[in-house]
């Protein structure tokens, strides 16, 4: 490929530099907007799936955890609830995101568009639908009885280091899954295994202190651990591992992009 | 002449392209050239025709030109024109109404959101939907896509305008509608590039031509000149074709 040149300059010398191109962002809005509207059109009852999807599937876990198992006892729905919001959160982010560049081919081969747009809606859609299942997880915390602490000020950090490490992860999925297809079916498994592994059900506490250490590094173990602190007991998140993982996700991202815009003009031809 | 038309908008030197090349790891597949010897100039204000057979690498060649796709070898030099593929019904979505398909769709082909917006009525008006356009895609006739797609398409207007072999589109009345539009548009000074198997509509509309052939640019010239090798060459083997039958 080292022959190959592009070369592009304004006949007036000019280029014109953008951070980000405006009509990127014109066009990831209303692809989001679009997409959200369209999704709900197809069914009867439209939006009330996107909470009523959620509380079914937590329901399930409800049914199994709480009352055949009888695990936890006071306190286990709470518990087990914000463990279920954000793991689902996780889940869908990195499923739609890593399969849409792919899923974007017909498109990308009828007109130029920049790669990133097609996980930056994803991200965005599902984003917006945690945001409403968010809401009513806040509200029953409230109605059972959780009030409103200190430890809320730490909460949109720790939504924000969340979003930013499914965000690394989900553009490094949507880069490689074009070229390795294969890889979805690994990835279904994997995250199946992250989800045993990151204390959704169970608590820390049932984990020997020898394997506290290697439990968390895992980082939606921590993270989940943060936001039941915060929302359930009114602790402070763990601030070295909250910010070891925004490091770590920023540094993933930088790469990711980076990565996804070298191919931009190569994925039309892989994904046919 | 001022310098603009001096300079070409793009020029392609050599340009060759593959498929089947990217894979990671194992199983690379050998690579196929599509376009193998590309090269030629497109001035300012001209409309270039470009001629061949089937597969002869002339859609991966517009491809090329808007950007989508990059080439493998040889230079290709873009001074910094947009140039855009005319693709109809870009990123159509059935369950939105036609207003909201054709924002989508103009966002896509690389418009502002209120470009768009400043153009539906002229968006309604040429796609004579009326009071259709805030219904359900789902209940447009496919009819009545085409020309949805098409007056959204019609309103791009990049430096350089790409279009591959269709001028009119939908039912008989409109199609006339649109391929007059489009004729207009083309005989205006936009620099243009106009993909046909048929010789007649690069003559007819073109004022250069270039012939391709298995990804190899044959001829570049006038569009008589470069129309008559191709029909040459397809005579010769239509000949060819005939003996080799009955031998």
């Amino acid at each position: 490929m080292n022959d190959c040149v592009t070369a592009t300059a304004r006949p007036d010398g000019q280029t014109k530099w953008h951070l980000i191109d405006p009509r990127m962002i014109d066009l990831i809005l209303y692809k989001t907007y679009a997409d959200l509207r369209a999704e709900a059109a197809k069914t009867y009852i439209n939006y009330l799936w996107w909470v009523i999807d959620p509380i079914l599937s937590m329901l399930v876990f409800y049914l199994v955890f709480g009352l055949i198992f009888q695990r936890g006892g006071e306190g286990f729905v709470p518990f087990l609830l914000v463990g279920l919001v954000i793991w689902n959160w996780y889940k869908q982010t990195l499923s739609h995101a890593g399969n849409s560049i792919l899923a974007g081919k017909g498109l990308m081969n009828q007109v130029h568009v920049p790669k990133l747009v097609f996980p930056t809606v994803t991200l965005l859609t599902d984003l917006t639908k945690f945001g409403f299942v968010f809401v009513l997880l806040l509200i029953f915390l409230w109605l059972s009885g959780d009030g409103i602490g200190r430890a809320y000020l730490a909460l949109p950090l720790v939504l924000a280091v969340q979003l930013l490490f499914s965000v690394a992860l989900a553009f490094l999925l949507a880069a490689v899954v074009p070229y390795l297809p294969d890889l979805k079916f690994l990835v279904e498994n994997l995250l199946q295994l992250q989800f045993f592994a990151s204390g959704v059900f169970f608590s820390t506490d049932d984990i020997s202190e020898r394997y506290q250490f290697w439990f968390y590094l895992n980082p939606m173990a921590s993270l989940i651990h943060d936001y039941r602190n915060i929302l359930l007991h009114n602790e402070w998140p763990a601030w070295g591992r909250l910010s070891f993982i925004a490091l770590l996700s920023l540094a993933l991202l930088t790469l990711v992009v980076k990565l996804i815009q070298r191919h931009d003009r190569d994925y039309p031809r892989v994904v046919r | 002449m001022t310098a603009t038309e001096i300079i070409p908008l793009l020029s392609l030197d050599r340009v060759g392209l593959a498929f089947g090349q990217g894979r990671l790891g194992f199983g690379r597949a050998t690579p196929f050239w599509v376009l193998k010897d590309v090269s030629f100039d497109l001035r300012h204000g001209e409309t270039l025709g470009v001629i061949g057979r089937n597969a002869a690498g002339k859609s991966t060649l517009l491809r090329l030109l808007a950007g989508i796709i990059t080439h493998d070898r040889g230079v290709l030099t873009n001074h910094g024109y947009t140039a855009v593929l005319l693709s109809l019904q870009t990123g159509f979505v059935p369950h939105l109404t036609g207003r909201q398909n054709a924002i989508l769709s103009g966002l896509l082909l690389g418009l502002r959101r209120r470009e768009i917006e400043s153009r539906m009525e002229h968006i309604i008006e040429f796609s004579e939907l009326g009071g259709f356009i805030d219904q359900p895609l789902t209940t447009y006739s496919s009819g009545m896509r085409a020309r949805l797609g098409f007056s959204v398409a019609y309103q791009l207007d990049p430096d350089i305008l790409l279009i591959d072999e269709t001028l009119g589109v939908g039912d008989e009345e409109f199609k006339v509608k649109s391929a007059n539009a489009m004729r207009e548009r083309i005989r205006s000074d936009k620099t243009i590039v106009l993909v046909s198997h048929n010789a007649g509509t690069i003559r007819e509309l073109c004022d250069r031509a270039i012939w391709i052939e298995e990804g190899v640019t044959r001829l570049v010239g006038s569009v008589e000149d470069v129309a008559a090798a191709y029909h040459a060459e397809l005579n010769r083997r239509k000949v060819d074709h005939v003996s080799g039958v009955r031998a």
